[in-house]
């Protein structure tokens, strides 16, 4: 919500600079973003007392001292007698209605009304409806202006179920459902309570006579309408987070000054129905209790004073202002004497947990480092899917139909995983997923369960790199002189997965509780060793693979070549390694082989970008005498 | 010419994988909590809304329990739990005081854009004893962050809102670029909350906090987009070992 600073300071007797606002904004704990002198606020949900100037500066009072700029209609007026039925007085226990007829027009508004509009950006729709938004931005409470002359029979006020159609004032048309706060005329819905009200009631420019409503709805009628609507309503955002349930009067009295600055009044009437008188709420003076919450030493004299300064009413016990709805136990009270003392200037005070444990390493980190040992990779997935079976959970509300239930395998995850990398020309790819899996039957099941992927190399070195991840590999992997047969390893067909790899894809889940800890025991954490590099983005350009082997016939060289080939570096390699090493004992000859893979963040390399790379990679190795590359 | 019998065949480098970054993260702070006293407990990602709101003292109006925020399953008989704080409700039904609980893992909430997922991981804490302080709670948040992010970094407490709190803070952290960074969510344990798992709000007090695993990763690791760590790149992945 947006708040002009000259009209916060017309609410406060001292007159701060912006710089010192806001950090008493910060101390109390309004976030909030300055534009030129506009401040942007965020309220916490719990202070819908401070979604106006009012409420802000009662706030900012406890620091700034409070004024009190504006006038109300201070003389009698006469009874409505309007014809009005409430239907649900639980949902709206106090309401009130004040008929204003006004003669001739306003050409222009005085200051502080066009302000609202100017600097804050508000769009003017009609003189009442512009009152009314003005009067929400000084006082908080919403009111709602209808057309006099469109309320021809009984008005009624009720929260029940409807299902209908109902067009507001903004023309789009809602269909209503469930339970909704409406008032009707003739059986007809002609304002959607506490959101918005509708096109057949609005009034327009030349609206001379309004029906204004202003009412109290407790939050939880209002709550998730103007979502559930899709309509953007700053009365519902005030309702949802209550307001105060002594104003109404005072709000429309407010509401007439208002008018006759602008325009002459012919003829004013007011009517409250009022279901039951506010009750006082209390709380016992108890400063012992919040310096013991706090861990602090204030006197009780201070104590009431901050409070009183907030708008308590301080006599046998703390009075709770009728707009504070958030206040209701000593330990709010604690909080609102932190903020104005400030959370940053309640000093530290040393936290000593006496039972002390020592670090346990659990089985699953155990499990985890193993596999980790072997080349996997630990994944992460979300848990939504579109696969639905019998024991499938589904989601009420889902994100979207793809993701409209809860997983029972990690199979589909963590082959995504896998083509989402083998398209990014992996050639080889170890993953696992350990993750909680949920089922339902009678009831709902849960299930701790490791899920393993391979495919293609066993690794990069020359001793891994001709050999293939296979159905061998996993089982010895886990077996480990296991003579039990704990899981079953699946190979994924390709033949629907449209891609051209070659290489065979296997998989395996298996229930954490029965894989034998011998597999893993020695596999200790390494959680002290965690560094926190910085990582550097990911490109998602192509990479480019060059292959070269090395002829070296003098093995003298030897040596030099395999520490060049280990201190390669260039700005486009990504990766190199050895994966051929060969000794021809018979001519004296060793081959070595080396895989380069260029990448770039920038762009895609170009072959002379990747030959130059090369040339210069290769050169101090070829330049060896008794070292070649045959065919080069 | 030397002989082939006496060269050393290359060094053999083994592919060692990687635990997720955000793992690795969750157990930095277990582990740190741990060393603070803290007990790690567990509890299930799917709760009802006794346990994931109403022992919380988060009302049935509050905009959290909404369809808009909350994932409700099977025609709303329970839900994804939008925080790791029910694990705690649940072991301090358990337990009696002194009690000192961390709890992590994954949470859900019905978000998915550019900053916000629809799952995410937090570690929570809660300690419970007579005479717990809001002082006592700063003492720990310094610990918490001194060993995150170095003794000269520059914390500032804010009043804030949650239901299971009062009082509630948020914390910052001064970032390099002198922007003040949100960090993490604590408060005095609500004696409502207390009172609901059994324990005597009048005998004993307690404070509580949580952090997303994920903004402590993306600063601990400069990360600036919170989706590269559900990718599954190796790329990425592979910046981890």
């Amino acid at each position: 919500m947006k708040f002009i600073y000259k009209d916060l300071l017309n609410f406060l007797s001292e007159k701060p600079s912006i710089k010192n606002l806001s950090e008493r904004l910060f101390q109390l704990g309004h976030e909030h973003e300055i534009n030129g002198e506009v401040f942007a606020m965020e309220f916490t949900p719990n202070r819908g007392d401070c979604l106006s100037l009012i409420g802000l500066s009662r706030d900012l009072n406890v620091f700034f001292g409070n004024a009190q700029p504006y006038k109300i209609f201070q003389g009698d007026i006469e009874e409505l007698n309007l014809d009005f039925k409430n239907l649900s007085p639980e949902v709206c226990p106090k309401i009130s209605f004040l008929e204003i007829e006004i003669e001739g027009n306003t050409n222009e508004y005085k200051p502080y009304l066009e302000n609202y509009f100017s600097l804050l950006g508000n769009n003017k729709v009609n003189f009442f409806t512009d009152i009314s938004n003005y009067i929400s931005y000084e006082l908080g409470q919403p009111t709602h202006c209808f057309d006099s002359s469109t309320i021809n029979n009984q008005l009624i006020f009720e929260n029940k179920i409807c299902e209908k159609s109902f067009k507001t004032l903004l023309g789009s048309d809602i269909n209503l459902s469930d339970k909704n706060c409406i008032f009707s005329v003739n059986n007809e819905i002609i304002s959607l309570a506490g959101v918005m009200g509708g096109m057949s009631t609005a009034c327009s420019t030349s609206t001379k006579k309004v029906l204004i409503e202003c009412a109290y709805f407790i939050p939880e009628a209002i709550i998730g309408k103007s979502v559930k609507y899709n309509l953007a309503s700053d009365a519902a955002h005030k309702f949802e987070r209550g307001v105060d349930i002594q104003s109404q009067e005072e709000v429309l009295r407010r509401f007439i000054e208002i008018a006759r600055d602008h325009v002459s009044i012919k003829n004013i009437k007011i009517q409250t129905f009022d279901e039951g008188q506010a009750q006082k709420f209390n709380i016992p003076i108890d400063v012992i209790r919040i310096n013991k919450i706090l861990g602090i030493d204030l006197e009780e004299e201070k104590y009431l004073t901050h409070l009183s300064k907030l708008g308590f009413g301080i006599e046998k016990e703390i009075v709770v202002p009728a707009f504070r709805h958030d206040i209701a136990s000593q330990n709010d009270l604690a909080e609102e004497i932190a903020r104005v003392i400030g959370y940053n200037n309640i000093e530290s005070k040393p936290l000593e947990i006496t039972k002390k444990l020592d670090k346990s390493v659990d089985d699953i980190n155990r499990l985890k480092n193993y596999l980790i040992k072997n080349g996997f990779s630990e994944v992460i997935n979300f848990p939504f899917t579109a696969n639905e079976e019998k024991k499938s959970i589904s989601i009420d509300n889902p994100l979207d139909s793809n993701r409209n239930n809860l997983r029972t395998s990690l199979k589909n995850s963590l082959l995504d995983n896998l083509l989402y990398n083998e398209r990014r020309q992996k050639d080889s790819i170890k993953f696992f997923e350990i993750s909680d899996l949920y089922t339902k039957s009678d009831q709902i099941n849960q299930e701790k369960k490791l899920g393993i992927i391979i495919t293609g190399r066993q690794g990069h070195n020359y001793l891994d790199f001709s050999k293939k991840l296979d159905h061998a590999y996993l089982s010895n992997l886990l077996n480990q002189n296991s003579n039990d047969s704990f899981f079953t390893i699946e190979e994924i067909s390709r033949t629907e997965l449209k891609t051209k790899k070659k290489h065979k894809i296997f998989y395996t889940e298996i229930s954490i509780e029965i894989i034998p800890k011998h597999i893993f025991k020695d596999s200790e954490s390494s959680l002290d060793q965690i560094n926190f590099i910085k990582y550097q983005s990911v490109s998602e350009f192509p990479s480019s693979t060059r292959d070269f082997s090395f002829s070296i016939t003098d093995i003298n060289k030897y040596d030099d070549v395999i520490n060049h080939l280990s201190d390669l570096n260039d700005k486009n390699l990504k990766d190199a390694f050895i994966f051929d090493f060969y000794e021809n004992k018979k001519l004296n000859e060793i081959k070595v082989g080396i895989r380069l893979i260029f990448q770039s963040t920038l762009n895609t390399l170009s072959e002379e970008e990747i030959q130059q790379s090369v040339n210069k990679l290769l050169k101090p190795i070829v330049d060896l005498e008794g070292v070649s590359i045959p065919g080069l | 010419m030397s002989s082939l019998d006496k060269i050393n065949p290359p060094a053999i480098s083994k592919d060692i994988g990687t635990l997720h970054p955000i793992n690795q993260t969750k157990d930095y702070l277990l582990n740190l909590l741990t060393q603070i006293g803290f007990k790690e407990v567990h509890g299930p990602e799917i709760e009802s809304e006794d346990f994931n709101f109403d022992m919380l003292n988060i009302k049935k109006s509050h905009p959290a329990r909404q369809m808009h925020d909350t994932f409700y399953l099977e025609n709303k008989s329970n839900v994804l739990r939008t925080h790791t704080s029910p694990v705690q409700i649940r072991s301090m039904l358990k337990s009696k005081p002194p009690i000192a609980f961390s709890s992590a893992g994954k949470v859900y909430r019905k978000d998915d854009d550019a900053t916000h997922l629809p799952m995410f991981h937090q570690v929570e804490g809660i300690y419970v004893d007579t005479d717990v302080t809001f002082s006592n709670l700063k003492d720990l948040i310094h610990q918490i962050l001194h060993n995150l992010f170095g003794k000269d970094v520059e914390i500032r407490f804010r009043p804030s809102y949650f239901p299971f709190t009062e009082p509630s803070a948020e914390v910052d952290i001064l970032s390099e670029n002198g922007k003040w960074l949100e960090i993490l969510g604590c408060g005095i344990v609500n004696p409502i909350v207390l009172k609901n798992c059994n324990i005597d709000p009048e005998k004993y007090s307690g404070l509580a906090f949580g952090l997303g695993v994920e903004r402590i990763a993306m600063l601990k690791y400069g990360v600036n987009d919170i989706r590269e760590f559900y990718k599954s790149n190796l790329d990425f992945l592979g910046q981890f070992k």
